[in-house]
């Protein structure tokens, strides 16, 4: 009985880091950039679908869209204010440029946790599910929101998917990941992919986080966690490589729900952290990495 | 002062990256007070020779012994406190520090405990500044400084270590003659000091006067070795850098249609590279339809063109397409203007297939024009074909230069950039290369604008050529006039 | 800053600071004790600032090394009481310790796994901390029995002479010839390497060394704070001020992250009616700091004279 019950909430929970980990490692393989306020961005998500139903009393649907639609525009912002000026900035060298980015973003992720702490606390909030009530999978009692979490994410990875291997903007994308110069000699503006790829990446979030809300809940202190978990995912998957995003995803989430069911909730973070040192110590490059 | 029996020797070095092997079995040795000079063009590996020897990267096999010492495999650090010491081909001075300091830096000894400064060193750096010429730039910081000033300060540094094997990569490139013979006349006093020298370059006539003897390389591998003299006249070295016996098959530049706006226009155009001048008052022209090659050797130039041309450098000066100026386009859209670049790193998608990377060159293109482009281009390169569903990483170096001139064909270019393609390709490939590029001068429209070092290559299609070198246009005409006018003085 | 020589810049310094020592005769306990943390602040900030700035690496958290030395000075204490100077002393070996442990991945990788390795390294000494919660107190935080003392003036005069010390060494070796060594190892490793220069062996040393500052001045401040908790040591948060006091300041300068330090802490305070939205402040300055003038206040000084 635990042993379902560990394998339908751990699918569940490594669903939601596949999300988030994805959204993470292509901003990285795009545009070269490790964001480390993406916790910040998900929390944001959140917080406005929260806000939004509690404040102007909308329905599940209407606070998840208006939630997506923050992490869009935060994610966006975060583009054009931060990332992109640093990128273009004459007075940094470029040998510093990813270490200043990398800064940059943290500050601005702990800025934001501040601003949502002031106006919002730092209490845990909870998003009103879209999906209620509880299915029994195997004799385990299991909330439908789950299942609905689940799916939800395997429905954004797959459409992802087919967007960047099926449309031609998609292969565009894939392929500045690979060689920007070669996408700019065939005529592709570079600008233009790196501002598409930040607009995906909002969305991504914005669901992730918005599910996210939906399943555990978050509050401003779940920030920094939810930074660390992805780019450890990410790390572990190897920088720059999706398919090994995933699978990383799924390895962390599955240990952190066996560490909270057999061990203690309180310690659900520390095998994950320790496999990310194992690795590093011994293949910084993780476990697919290309880069 | 370098002991009499400064020796370096090399036998069976071999270096491998990945799949591609950049140096296979070199062997030579330099005695106290001789000077080797390596030669050989892009790509031929003698700067991967020379970081083998100074241990910045490691060699797969071989042997390097520095005064009897075996150090392959030792670390670069070892390596320079053993007596070894290089002078790389672009200037890395430490840009937060005064010329004074760097030099300082190059006396100082690996330890972690000197705390205070020696009034020594100070002195000793002071005299070397004065021997190399920097006295009256000492408490400036490089970013202020000339190009031949930069230059000066890796010289300053090499003698600081006081080497006894003294290794220099291209050692003349970006000067002006004047600062050529004074680096050359400090060569010479460093040999004289009883040091075993390494000069590495691409051009047998610059360093012709320096060398006590010459090996010439291509593709990793010695191809010939002897006095500069021997080395010039060897057939071998003479068929890798100019080619056997030219045909050519140009048309007269009033054939083509738009004598008087030619379809590309370069008029004066300067471009910089920090302090180095890359291009200096370039003016050519290419006319629609019209093969034209721009022959150079590494360094002349030829990349910074096209790649000025593509739109990614600042430049002074005007670039005009059809009349109308390029200036102020991004890069991508130029190339979706029709000039369409296939550059030296060839730059593909190595992880997607052929097939892939073909529909990428072709996305503006309707699904039906795509379609019809990718099966001429399979008549043309028809091992395309075959392998359009491999990772285009994993194709030989001729099937990726294919693949690369059809993912620029699928483009529809109006002018096609060719820069340096036979780079690193045997000789069979360049043959298919050849006719390829022949069948598309005779059945298209197309307009080319070829850079090559390969004389051989450059030549039967064209129907002009200009010379670059060190960033100027030396000369212009028809390639029948080429070898009677400029051939012999070109190695 | 450049241009003035070494002994010039310590004589400007020792006046600065003997003037300032005369500060607790005029000046409330209260601001007296603002200064001190920013003087220890300002030691944390010089000890990044040596590591960054010269050799290279840039440490995301600089808290991993001083909440080690921090909480080991701490837990000592509370567990056996030995002479405060014991404590402080093993805060800073701890810290080292903690350093080298932290160098030896970490020197293996490059740009940005140096940065994520740093991170980790935090979140686990996080996690250490809060789960060992009989041992370190866990998230309320630990508090010692002893304090080194309650006078505000002499906390005061130990900060200020103690990082007017730290400075002095850490300035000099930044002027040094083992300074101008480690600044080639970080600028440019391959030529530090055909130099004959042992790039690893020197960004090892300046781990060391930052470390043992770092963790000695942890220790310290748990002793004049009398406690320690997550939030003041270890929090990624804290490590950020440090990295943004330097930054303003102006990084490879080793001062200029003083400077930086008294800056941070005191807007931090000035801000203190908004409430919590005085961190939000701060940071929003020093992004802006970032993305307008990156080399800090002393950068800005300096500027002309770099043109010339």
């Amino acid at each position: 009985m635990l042993f379902w019950q560990i394998l339908i909430d751990g699918f569940a929970i490594s669903s939601l880091y596949a999300l988030g980990a994805t959204g993470f490692a292509l901003i990285f393989g795009v545009s070269g950039v490790l964001n480390l306020s993406h916790g910040a961005l998900m929390v944001a998500a959140v917080v406005a679908a929260w806000a939004a139903g509690n404040d102007l009393h909308v329905g599940p649907y209407a606070g998840a869209l208006i939630g997506v639609a923050v992490g869009f525009v935060a994610s966006m912002i975060t583009y054009f204010l931060i990332v992109r000026p640093l990128q273009q900035s004459r007075k940094i060298r470029e040998e510093e440029k990813e270490i200043f980015i990398l800064t940059a973003t943290l500050l601005w992720g702990i800025m934001l946790q501040e601003l949502i702490a002031y106006f919002y606390t730092n209490n845990a909030k909870t998003v009103a599910p879209i999906v209620e009530g509880v299915v029994r999978i195997v004799g385990v009692r299991t909330p439908a929101n789950e299942i609905f979490t689940a799916v939800v994410c395997w429905l954004v990875i797959g459409i992802l998917w087919l967007l960047v291997n099926r449309t031609r903007a998609g292969k565009a994308v894939l392929a500045a990941s690979m060689n920007p110069r070669g996408v700019t000699l065939l005529g592709v503006e570079l600008s233009q992919v790196y501002i598409a790829v930040w607009a995906i990446y909002g969305v991504l979030v914005g669901v992730a986080g918005v599910l996210l809300g939906m399943f555990l809940g978050v509050s401003s202190y779940s920030v920094g966690p939810l930074t660390a978990s992805a780019f450890s995912i990410v790390v572990l998957g190897g920088l720059g490589s999706v398919s090994g995003a995933l699978i990383a995803a799924y390895v962390v989430g599955y240990l952190e729900t066996l560490t909270a069911y057999l061990i203690s909730p309180a310690y659900r973070t520390i095998p994950a952290l320790l496999l990310l040192v194992a690795v590093m110590y011994i293949s910084p490059r993780g476990l697919l990495g290309r880069r | 002062m370098a002991d009499k029996n400064a020796h370096l020797e090399v036998s069976g070095l071999t270096k491998r990256f990945g799949g591609l092997v950049a140096v296979k079995d070199m062997a030579f040795s330099i005695e106290a007070g001789k000077i080797l000079g390596l030669i050989g063009p892009n790509g031929s590996g003698k700067s991967t020779v020379m970081k083998l020897i100074m241990g910045i990267e490691r060699p797969d096999a071989g042997s390097v012994r520095i005064n009897g010492t075996e150090v392959a495999g030792w670390p670069s650090h070892r390596i320079a406190r053993l007596g070894a010491g290089i002078v790389f081909q672009h200037s890395r001075p430490l840009h937060r520090q005064t010329v004074l300091e760097n030099i300082k830096l190059a006396l100082l000894p690996d330890k972690l405990t000197r705390l205070l400064a020696d009034p020594e060193t100070d002195t000793k750096a002071r005299a070397i500044a004065a021997r190399v010429g920097l006295s009256a730039v000492l408490g400036r910081r490089p970013a202020t400084l000339p190009f031949a000033d930069l230059r000066k300060i890796e010289i300053a540094k090499a003698i600081a270590r006081d080497p006894q094997v003294l290794l220099i990569d291209e050692p003349f490139a970006g000067l002006t003659s004047k600062e050529t013979a004074a680096f050359s006349d400090l060569i010479c006093e460093l040999r004289d000091d009883g040091r075993a020298v390494l000069l590495v370059d691409h051009n047998v006539k610059s360093v012709a006067r320096l060398v006590d003897r010459v090996l010439a390389m291509y593709v990793g591998e010695r191809i010939a070795e002897g006095t500069a003299d021997e080395v010039m006249r060897n057939e071998t070295v003479r068929r890798v850098y100019l080619g056997g016996s030219i045909e050519t098959a140009a048309r007269p530049e009033s054939s083509f249609r738009d004598v008087t706006t030619p379809f590309l226009e370069v008029k004066n155009v300067s471009v910089h590279y920090g302090k180095a001048q890359a291009l200096d008052d370039v003016s050519i022209h290419v006319h629609a339809g019209e093969f034209v090659s721009v022959v150079g050797l590494n360094g002349a130039g030829k990349t910074t063109l096209f790649n000025t041309i593509s739109g990614f450098l600042p430049y002074a000066g005007d670039i005009r397409r059809e009349g109308a100026s390029l200036r102020g386009f991004t890069a991508a859209t130029i190339a979706r203007k029709g000039i369409v670049q296939c550059p030296e790193g060839r730059e593909l998608f190595v992880d997607m297939t052929v097939r892939e990377n073909l529909d990428l060159g072709g996305q503006h293109l309707s699904p039906a024009e795509g379609a019809q482009q990718i099966a001429w281009l399979f008549d043309l390169f028809p091992i395309l074909r075959d392998r359009q569903k491999q990772a285009a990483g994993t194709l030989s170096g001729g099937e990726q230069q294919m693949l690369t001139i059809a993912r620029a064909l699928m483009m529809k270019p109006k002018l096609l950039i060719l820069d340096e393609p036979t780079l690193g390709l045997a000789p069979v490939i360049l043959e298919q290369l050849s006719k390829a590029l022949e069948r598309l001068r005779q059945t298209t429209p197309i307009t080319v604008l070829l850079g090559e070092q390969n004389v051989t290559f450059a030549l039967p299609h064209a129907d002009r050529v200009y010379v670059l070198e060190h960033a100027r246009i030396v000369w212009e005409g028809e390639p029948a006039r080429f070898a009677a006018d400029v051939g012999t003085g070109y190695l | 800053m450049g241009s003035l020589s070494t002994t010039r810049v310590l004589l400007i310094g020792l006046v600065a600071v003997a003037l300032a020592s005369f500060l607790p005769l005029g000046v409330s306990g209260y601001i007296l004790g603002l200064l001190t943390i920013a003087y220890y602040f300002g030691v944390f900030a010089m000890a990044w600032d040596l590591l960054f700035g010269f050799a290279g690496e840039v440490n995301f958290g600089p808290t991993f090394l001083i909440g080690t030395g921090a909480y080991t000075a701490g837990i000592l204490d509370n567990l056996y009481q030995p002479p405060i100077w014991i404590c402080v002393a093993a805060g800073a070996l701890a810290a080292v310790a903690g350093g080298v442990v932290l160098a030896l991945p970490a020197l293996r990788v490059r740009g940005p796994y140096f940065g994520l390795t740093t991170l980790v390294a935090v979140l686990m000494l996080q996690n250490f901390v809060v789960v060992d919660a009989s041992l370190t107190g866990g998230e309320i935080g630990l508090t010692v029995p002893d304090v080194i003392t309650i006078s505000d003036a002499k906390n005061y005069e130990i900060a200020l002479w103690f990082m007017a010390i730290s400075g002095a060494i850490l300035f000099a070796l930044s002027r040094s010839p083992v300074g101008l060594i480690l600044q080639a190892s970080g600028q440019d490793a391959v030529q530090a390497g055909a130099l004959g220069f042992n790039v690893t062996k020197h960004k090892l040393t300046a781990f060391v060394i930052s470390a043992f500052f770092s963790g000695l001045a942890g220790a310290l401040l748990v002793f004049y704070l009398g406690s320690a908790s997550v939030g003041t040591f270890i929090d990624i948060t804290v490590g950020v001020q440090i990295i943004i006091a330097v930054v303003i300041g102006g990084r490879r300068t080793i001062l200029g992250a003083v400077l930086g330090a008294i800056f941070i802490i005191a807007m931090s305070e000035a801000l203190r009616p908004v409430g919590d939205l005085a961190n939000f402040i701060v940071f929003a300055m020093a992004l802006f700091v970032v993305l307008t003038f990156p080399n800090g206040f002393f950068g800005l000084l300096t500027r002309s004279k770099e043109t010339s």
